[in-house]
């Protein structure tokens, strides 16, 4: 076991500065110049100013030696400084990253509270009325592009029916709580601001549901196909024929098999949920990682963008790890290979 | 249990068994779960929204990206001098509607001495900063010395000042090393506020000569501001929000709002319908489309302010398109375009046209002088032309531009109407889109045939733009600049009477047409959409986008 775990992990972090060589060599063959995005247009034109400006950031330098820099200073905890920002990229991500993580959080358990137990429904009473709305749920999830989804349900339940609140993490007059994780879910919770609370509930509840639909779908449709291969199999019907009731064969019997493929889904799609989060992010004025990473490559701004990828590659990687331990607790055959 | 399994298959079939209790279970927890989302939304927005706090906030929504930072020494993107002209008011300024004319802010009155090189200043002697202290000329003399010292963007357009000396407490005196660049007109710029020389210093500023790496007031000046405008900025955070509350010792009388947040919302939409619910009162990123719905809501009124931004079309004298370094092919193209065509249809008329690179609103560029001497619709004139550069049939060149949209116009609708404009006389126009930075890079670089692009002024002086267009500019579009033109932009730089420096600008804006390198073709008529529950909030082009000053609720 523990042979397994330490291969896994020495993979893992080969894993991630691949991610990275990968993004930096992509990012420096675009003709895109960060310069010119940074300066303004008549500093961009002075050739001293430039040439100044690039010596200040290490863009002079042999690409090599550039991402042996970059290399030298991750393993240092330090990931540079956002050109676009002027401040170090480890700041912007601290002050981005709780929106996103608590928005990607809440989008799945919502994802895994509605998506789990209707795939399962679905694949037990196959071809019935729920097995139809599960199907039609899903497919909408899946198939209709986030940033449309987004402005409707905007358009519906805040437009016109007025139900949800507007953009952002919080209204207008509320006072942003005490910065301690970052998560206005918590800091308000441990400060007592149940007003606050609140307000960052509800504005949580839209870009939620945007974002979970897509995931939703997948997991229903991935657990409804894991159970129905798993209640086809010959221990469901030896548990049928012993007479046990269908509740617990359901429960007991076909879903902790039905588990591995649904697991392995649900890691990356939170994975997935914590990267890819920008349309949503966009449309709802959610200050996060997403926005952050967007306006870095659209103005090639190399730290951000490196310290982005590696971040990115990580949570990816830690949570393939996770999912591959996770397989050795729920399937000892794993180990055993 | 083996019993209590065999006992629950006798009471029917398997599904049944399963359905019943997990179906009531079911509609329960659905129940359940329509009663917490309930109970998360309900009544988490009327409440809000009606609060007396609400009715003293002025909420403006604003796309505020692009800002890197709210220090006035390094300020030069387009939403950040918004919130730095609401803390910070400098030695002169702009009124709405008039970018000509220099009004008197902290300094009364300004001369030029007679050496010719010195201004003096007379400030107002009843300024205080937010702070409550008075506002005198050491803190003038600090704020420039140090904006010198620190050398970041702004200050390129002031690095003509060879110093700040303090006459009296009321007189400074700002010395140039070249007298014949502008200076007043530049240092009417939110970048050039007076920030309190005291705070600034008790927060890690300094204006030695070594300022450039030893001031460290930038992050404090982010989050917290030092002036005598209006409002006092409390907070910045990035991407999401600008606080500032009200200064109640403002030299023009208490400001009409306790506080005034700027929300970032990049996307339009969502500014629509925040706007629409009342949750924000002021939009400024909508698009035409979006006005016109807003047109009939009996809550919002549309304000138009002539911006002093434009979209232009610049054509390369490219090595690899001989028919683009023939001047009378370039001039063909000017005469080829439907220009109002353009305007009405692409941005619903809510633009003007400039003659060439002095937009219209500025010293010797209105719209009736561009019917005079500017390109016009002209087809024959245009055949004309071509017939006469030896190209009867026309000619070819790659037109790029960016993935974008500047003030509801997306590039890809104007280089078409372009194309099919300039197809009438022959010319053929093939569009060559590419990502915005990209274009920029290879544009810049000079590398491109034509590109559409656009302009925006760090403030309304008419030297920055002439001098661009025979520098940098010119080069970009390999542009040798005849030195007749060089020493028309020099002596209108350097002419202190309007009048006169007008009748220069007139002959400057010939040169331009003349040259044909740069057709300019939208410039537009910001349209921002204001609730009716504000007033005295005045739109300027000067490159503020408002007077927050003068709002109050109504």
């Amino acid at each position: 076991m523990i042979r397994y775990v330490v291969s896994r992990l020495v993979v893992s972090v080969a894993m991630v500065l691949l991610a990275t060589l990968v993004i930096f060599l992509i990012a420096n063959t675009v003709p895109g110049d960060p310069v010119l995005t940074a300066l303004g247009d008549m500093a961009a034109s002075d050739p001293a100013q430039v040439a100044e400006f690039r010596a200040r950031w290490g863009l002079d330098l042999p690409l090599w030696q550039q991402y042996w820099l970059f290399l030298q200073r991750l393993v240092h905890g330090d990931l540079g400084v956002s050109i676009s920002s002027r401040r170090p990229v480890l700041q912007d991500i601290i002050d981005y990253a709780p929106a996103t993580l608590e928005l990607a959080t809440v989008a799945f358990i919502l994802s895994i509270l509605v998506g789990l137990p209707l795939g399962v429904l679905a694949a037990v009473r196959r071809d019935t009325v729920i097995d139809h709305i599960a199907r039609a749920v899903s497919l909408v999830g899946v198939s209709a592009p986030t940033f449309w989804l987004a402005f409707i349900a905007l358009a519906i339940f805040y437009g016109q029916l007025n139900w949800a609140p507007g953009p952002g993490r919080l209204d207008a007059v509320s006072f942003p709580p005490d910065r301690i994780t970052g998560l206005l879910l918590i800091d308000t919770a441990l400060q007592g601001d149940w007003e606050t609370f609140h307000d960052a509930a509800a504005h949580l509840v839209l870009p939620s549901f945007v974002l979970a639909a897509a995931t939703l779908g997948l997991i229903t449709r991935t657990t409804r196909a894991a159970m129905l291969e798993a209640l086809s199999q010959d221990y469901v019907r030896v548990a049928k024929a012993k007479g046990l009731r269908g509740r617990r064969i359901v429960v007991g019997h076909a879903l902790p098999n039905a588990m591995l493929p649904v697991v392995t889904l649900g890691g990356l799609a939170y994975a997935n949920l914590l990267a890819g989060a920008v349309m949503t992010e966009t449309v709802f004025s959610w200050p996060g990682l997403g926005r952050y990473t967007f306006r870095s490559a659209v103005t090639v701004d190399f730290p951000a963008i490196m310290a982005v990828t590696a971040i990115v590659a990580a949570i990816f990687v830690l949570v393939n790890f996770l999912v591959d331990m996770s397989y050795a607790l729920l399937d000892p055959r794993v180990v055993k290979k | 249990m083996t019993v209590k399994d065999a006992d629950a298959t006798s009471t029917g079939s398997d599904e049944a068994a399963t359905a019943e209790p997990t179906f009531d279970r079911r509609g329960f927890m659905v129940l359940g779960a329509g009663g917490l989302l309930a109970a998360v939304l309900q009544s988490a927005r009327p409440a809000a929204a009606q609060s007396a706090q609400r009715r003293g906030t002025l909420v403006i929504a604003l796309d505020i990206s692009d800002a890197t930072g709210l220090d006035p020494v390094r300020v030069y993107q387009y939403s950040n001098p918004l919130p730095t002209h609401a803390a910070y008011d400098g030695m002169v300024t702009f009124d709405p509607g008039d970018s000509v004319n220099l009004k008197p802010a902290l300094a009364t009155e300004w001369a030029y001495q007679p050496d010719g090189k010195t201004v003096r200043l007379k400030l107002r002697t009843d300024v205080k900063f937010s702070s409550g202290k008075p506002m005198t000329a050491e803190d003038v003399r600090f704020s420039f010395t140090r904006q010198l010292n620190i050398k970041d963007q702004p200050w390129q357009y002031i690095s003509h000042i060879e110093e700040v000396k303090v006459v009296d407490p009321h007189t400074v005196d700002i010395v140039l090393k070249d007298p014949s660049l502008p200076l007043m007109t530049i240092i009417a710029t939110p970048a050039f506020g007076v920030l309190e020389k005291e705070v600034v210093i008790a927060n890690g500023g300094t204006d030695a000569p070594d300022a450039k790496e030893k001031d460290k007031a930038t992050p404090w000046l982010n989050e917290n501001s030092a002036g005598t405008g209006p409002y006092r900025l409390t907070g910045w955070q990035r991407n999401q929000q600008i606080q500032m509350v009200k200064n109640p010792n403002y030299w023009k009388g208490t400001p009409g709002y306790d506080r005034v947040l700027i929300r970032h919302m990049s996307e339009s939409a969502a500014q629509l319908l925040a706007i629409q619910r009342g949750d924000v009162d002021v939009a400024f990123n909508l698009i035409p489309e979006q006005i016109a719905t807003l047109k009939d809501d009996p809550n919002i009124s549309i304000e138009g302010m002539t911006s002093l931004d434009f979209i232009y079309m610049a054509v390369v004298e490219a090595p690899t398109n001989p028919a683009l370094q023939n001047k009378l092919a370039r001039q063909a193209i000017g005469y080829a375009i439907d220009y109002d065509g353009i305007i009405k249809n692409l941005i619903g008329g809510k633009a003007v046209r400039p003659v060439s690179f002095l937009p219209v609103g500025v010293n010797g560029s209105t719209e009736a002088l561009t019917k005079e001497i500017g390109f016009r619709e002209d087809l024959a004139k245009s055949k004309q032309l071509l017939a006469q550069a030896g190209m009867p049939d026309g000619f070819k060149f790659a037109l790029s531009y960016g993935n974008a949209a500047i003030a509801g116009v997306g590039y890809q609708n104007l280089a078409q109407k372009l194309q099919s404009d300039l197809a009438r006389v022959g010319i053929k126009a093939e569009l060559t889109p590419m990502d915005q930075v990209n274009m920029r890079t290879m544009y810049l670089g000079g590398k491109l045939e034509a590109a559409l692009t656009f302009w925006n002024p760090p403030a309304p002086e008419n030297w920055l733009w002439s001098s661009a267009t025979i520098n940098r500019v010119a080069g970009r579009v390999h542009w040798k600049v005849p030195d007749d033109v060089r020493k028309l932009v020099a002596d209108a730089g350097a002419e202190r009477d309007l009048a006169k420096g007008a009748a220069l600008y007139k002959k400057y804006q010939e040169a331009m047409v003349d040259a044909a390198h740069h057709f300019v073709l939208i410039q537009p008529v910001y349209q921002v959409a204001v609730r009716k529950n504000v007033t005295g909030l005045k739109l300027t082009a000067a490159g503020w986008m408002a007077e927050l000053g003068g709002a109050k609720p109504a």
